[in-house]
């Protein structure tokens, strides 16, 4: 039994039991953006996304949500056929309806109770974590770095079909996940403009020696291959805490490098293939006068870095992964918002013979405020990798015209080696100019 | 000439001899209106129009939910509409304990995510209003820890008697904190509720007046219906209406999770 006819039983079961349609609401939202490069100043992107939204909320109390995604993008820059839609599974993949347009359900799902059961049944967005900017834990569902990480994570994540289950015993509420969609990361091709090019990504092959990517090797089966989470909420003498578990194949794939010889010259074969990891996981907060505390962390049973030589073990280092996010909020004087954030990531065994450091350390900081009743907000995040001494820079200004008629003006400003995550991209600094109206 | 002048100073005397024995002191006044029926539970719906000085004006439409847990309070509000602000959505625990800080989130759509808010927030603007947090959070009852009040006279709003009650910030902290140096309430001493309040910022001069409006009984329970607040400083007004308020039906508790905010209703 396929994916699509499990999901179209269940549907069609929840809706019979449904019943009668009660309420009906709609909204469009557009968006356009133009995107300049600072270095040449030439347009990185003109595009247009349009997305309409439909709920029903039925007579038993249950509801029906759906919204699509429509996008253009100008010839030029950036394009939607810049990421590998082989990571895509074929009931999550976009429609291209041409070179310049693309169509995307990005949620169709039933929501409702049965009991006390809460049940999310559909393709929809799983959002873990209390990190900013970066994620940890947020992983359940996959993204696209079309963009790298410059487009809103509402924009970027990839809804998976999911079945989502919540269920509160006592001061827990429970949610249990089972993710039949074998859809991963989006990552740009070769020739994209935000590919991948820092050797922590990616394999960087010697000089005069031919790479060839293979297709990637995906897993198929709906229910030996589908991913499953757990995650269990508690609000515990004013901490929020959560306790995570996931069952999952790392979005991201293992990049397995053979060399041989063709006609004499050696060749380099990448096969990027999709390995399963256990995740184990908390989070917690909470607020202490002016300030609020937040972390996260997440300990990755087997995840695969890129190794220094490409010939031992396929040129990939398989270690634990220990990865962890502490905030710190401050609610300063005159309504300023300040965030702060550690991100460290630790390879557990054999560092050594990665292309990373043992321990990797990120810090960002954002400078929020809000003026002019919330019409106005101004807001500076600086994301800085101290072991490359790389980063990106984010100042915004966004202005609400009208409750429907928003602008933004905002600048992404790459720093620092090119051998970073960040400074790779250091030739693709842009200013942002984007309205939105909904209706 | 000096009779005269003497008459004058006896009528006075006279007059406010029994007037400032019969007023009920700040103290008082203030338990009186913390006494006050609420009802255990509540839902409503609230409109929100905002108006700032240019005349332009913003509207949501939300659903609020207010429940007593013995002395606790924990209230929510989602938003309906419009589009922008949509599923957004704010709770807050407020404990009875003078040194325990309220616990404080919010839901954000555009991030799907739940943040906690630190409760020193309460003097920040609420989503655009010119309603603070603590403004939204009490409601129709006063803070007894976080002013010292004395009552100042009386007076009269909307044709209705009302004893002046006067408040300041016990310190320089709280002030800061709330954003008021003084307020002035105008509270109705037949139904124990605040008719008007009069706010000053912390350099001593007028920031916002509220006034209670159509306030009538809904299953015997006094019971605002609009909610008017004029900033003086900025020009900007807020007016909440509410409507379809029911007490004590249909106020789940598990509205009151974080879990909630982001299912939205």
């Amino acid at each position: 039994m396929t994916m699509q006819k499990i999901f179209r039983c269940c549907l069609f079961g929840l809706w019979q039991s449904a019943a009668v349609a009660v309420d009906f609401d709609s909204s469009i939202t557009a968006t356009a953006q133009w995107m300049v490069n600072t270095h040449d100043g030439d347009s990185q992107s003109l595009n247009l996304s349009l997305v309409p939204e439909f709920n029903v909320g039925f007579e038993n109390g249950w509801q029906l949500k759906s919204s699509l995604r429509l996008r253009a993008e100008a010839i030029n820059g950036l394009q939607i056929d810049d990421i590998n839609r082989g990571s895509y599974s074929e009931y999550s993949k976009p429609a291209m309806l041409s070179d310049e347009v693309e169509l995307e359900l990005r949620e169709f799902y039933l929501q409702g109770e049965i009991g006390d059961t809460f049940l999310t049944l559909g393709k929809q967005q799983i959002v873990w974590g209390k990190s900013d900017g970066l994620k940890v834990l947020d992983i359940v569902n996959p993204q696209s770095f079309r963009e790298f990480i410059l487009d809103d994570f509402d924009n970027s994540r990839i809804p998976l079909w999911t079945l989502n289950i919540e269920h509160s015993i006592a001061d827990w509420d429970l949610q249990f996940l089972w993710i039949p969609d074998q859809t991963y990361h989006a990552l740009p091709k070769q020739s994209a403009t935000y590919a991948f090019t820092s050797p922590e990504l990616v394999p960087t092959a010697p000089p005069g020696v031919q790479v060839n990517i293979e297709q990637p090797r995906r897993p198929n089966n709906v229910f030996l291959d589908s991913d499953v989470g757990f995650r269990a909420t508690t609000f515990w003498k004013g901490w929020d805490i959560t306790f995570n578990y996931l069952y999952q194949y790392n979005n991201l794939p293992v990049l397995r490098q053979n060399l041989s010889l063709a006609g004499g010259n050696p060749v380099i074969t990448i096969t990027p293939e999709y390995e399963r990891t256990h995740v184990f996981g908390t989070t917690f907060s909470n607020a202490f006068a002016d300030w609020v505390v937040r972390g996260e962390f997440g300990y990755f049973t087997d995840h695969y870095f890129i190794g220094k030589n490409p010939l031992q073990n396929q040129g990939v280092v398989k270690s634990p992964e220990l990865h962890y996010v502490l905030g710190l909020d401050w609610n300063a004087p005159w309504d300023i918002l300040i965030s702060m954030q550690l991100i460290q990531s630790w390879v557990v065994k054999d560092a050594d013979k990665t292309t990373r450091d043992k321990l990797d350390t990120t810090i960002t900081g954002l400078i929020r405020r809000n003026f002019l009743y919330d019409t106005l907000t101004a807001e500076v995040l600086i994301i800085a990798n101290t072991n490359n001494g790389d980063g990106i820079i984010r100042p915004k200004i966004s202005y609400e015209w009208q409750d429907n008629i928003k602008t933004w003006l905002a600048a992404d400003i790459f720093y620092g080696d090119k051998q970073g995550i960040f400074g790779q991209f250091d030739e693709n600094d842009r200013v942002v100019v984007g309205v939105e109206v909904s209706f | 000439m000096k009779n005269y002048h003497s008459i004058i100073i006896l009528f006075v005397a006279i007059c406010n001899a029994p007037f400032a024995a019969e007023l009920p002191d700040g103290d008082e006044i203030a338990l009186r209106i913390n006494a006050r029926d609420e009802g255990e539970a509540v839902s409503r719906l609230l409109t929100m129009e905002m108006t700032d000085s240019r005349g332009k004006q913003r509207i949501r439409e939300t659903k609020g939910f207010r429940k007593y847990y013995s002395d606790e309070k924990r209230t929510v509000i989602f938003y309906l509409a419009p589009k922008n602000i949509k599923d957004t959505a704010f709770l807050t625990y407020d404990y009875p304990e003078a040194d325990k800080d309220d616990d404080q989130w919010l839901y954000l759509p555009a991030m799907r995510k739940v943040r906690r808010i630190s409760a020193s927030d309460r003097g920040d603007y609420f989503l655009g209003t010119d309603f603070t947090y603590e403004d939204i959070k009490l409601e129709t009852r006063i803070s007894i820890d976080d002013y010292q009040r004395k009552t100042i006279g009386e007076s009269e709003v909307d044709g209705f008697h009302c004893l002046l009650l006067e408040s300041v910030p016990v310190n320089d902290d709280i002030a800061a904190e709330l954003g008021y140096s003084k307020v002035e309430q105008c509270v109705d001493d037949t139904i124990w509720m605040v008719r008007q309040s009069k706010m000053w910022d912390m350099q001593g001069r007028p920031l916002k007046t509220i006034h209670s409006k159509d306030i009538r009984q809904v299953q015997d329970i006094w019971t605002q219906h609009e909610l008017e607040v004029s900033n003086h400083k900025t020009g900007h007004h807020t007016r909440f209406t509410f409507s379809e308020v029911r007490y004590n039906e249909g106020v789940n508790d598990r509205l009151f999770t974080q879990n909630a905010l982001k299912r939205g209703l």
